[in-house]
């Protein structure tokens, strides 16, 4: 497991073992290639390091889902019914809530990597 | 912002709401109400201040199951309503507010909007206030309340009217540990 939550928590191995557990549950319920587009997507829109996504390989479902990801840093609540209801239907019910999930998940993650949680927490 | 259920619940008999939503993935539900209840069970980090942050992620992400939610541990350490009525903008002039709650509110709005917020005087007085180890548990949580906010927002599980609402805190379930 890597990222800045985890790695902000190596002072309470239970803790730790505990977020691991429950962003790896989230994550293994998706097709990895997808958790890792999702990642990549919203990295990018936190302006942190990440490569460029080449939407044409993707098929339109994956695209969709991609941009999707895309407005969960700063338009959440602009997301619509009908946005939803496509990842519905490309996820079906279980898969859209692990999506939703996960790519909360990625954005607080790249939020907390902006802010140097792991540093604060080490200092 | 959709106060329409985009999921079904997954529990018979039951509407749809945060839990029975997650229900659709039991092991993820279960990680995450062991997670949640160990770092609400943690006393590294007080549960009023940890509130204290969830009360702001509340009002910035626009999340209005959370912010009509209180945990009851929070209540009985003094998060009186009369506080959590100056966790709103301007909250840096609160007399209700301790300098710690302050700081950690700043840190909450750096994490949740604008991490430039976190300058200098601000890291400076959030490490002034908080040992290391509570600074990891408040990172953690804001992440989490953060995620959750979205994740039930963007389910449109959001409440069409919602009372004031006390909760039990959530803890570890003794047959998970």
């Amino acid at each position: 497991m890597s990222g800045p939550v985890h790695a902000a928590l190596a002072s309470d191995p239970v803790l730790a073992a505990h977020y691991a557990e429950f962003r790896s549950r989230a994550e293994g319920a998706l097709d990895p290639a997808l958790v890792a587009l999702v990642r990549q997507a919203v990295a990018m829109v936190h302006g942190i390091d990440a490569a460029p996504i080449d939407d044409s390989a993707l098929d339109e479902g994956t695209r969709a889902a991609i941009a999707y990801a895309r407005r969960m840093p700063f338009e959440h609540t602009a997301i619509t019914d009908a946005e939803a209801a496509a990842m519905v239907a490309h996820l079906g019910e279980p898969g859209f809530v692990a999506f939703s999930v996960v790519t909360a998940l990625a954005d607080a993650e790249c939020r907390a990597a902006l802010v140097d949680l792991p540093g604060l927490a080490a200092a | 912002m959709s106060t329409t259920p985009r999921v079904s619940s997954a529990i018979a008999g039951e509407p749809a709401h945060f839990g029975s939503v997650l229900a659709h993935q039991p092991e993820i539900a279960e990680s995450f109400f062991a997670l949640y209840g160990r770092f609400w069970g943690s006393d590294v980090l007080a549960a009023r201040i940890k509130e204290v942050a969830r009360m702001r992620n509340a009002r910035v992400t626009e999340c209005g199951f959370c912010r009509n939610v209180r945990f009851d541990k929070a209540v009985a350490e003094g998060l009186g309503e009369e506080v959590v009525d100056d966790i709103t903008d301007g909250y840096e002039t609160s007399p209700k507010l301790t300098d710690t709650e302050k700081a950690v509110l700043k840190f909450t709005d750096a994490l949740i909007h604008d991490p430039e917020l976190l300058n200098g005087d601000a890291r400076a007085a959030l490490q002034r206030h908080l040992s290391p180890a509570q600074i990891a548990e408040l990172g953690l949580g804001v992440t989490l309340f953060l995620a959750l906010a979205k994740a039930l927002i963007t389910m449109g599980l959001e409440p069409e009217v919602m009372d004031r609402t006390v909760l039990p805190t959530p803890a570890v379930l003794e047959a998970a540990e």
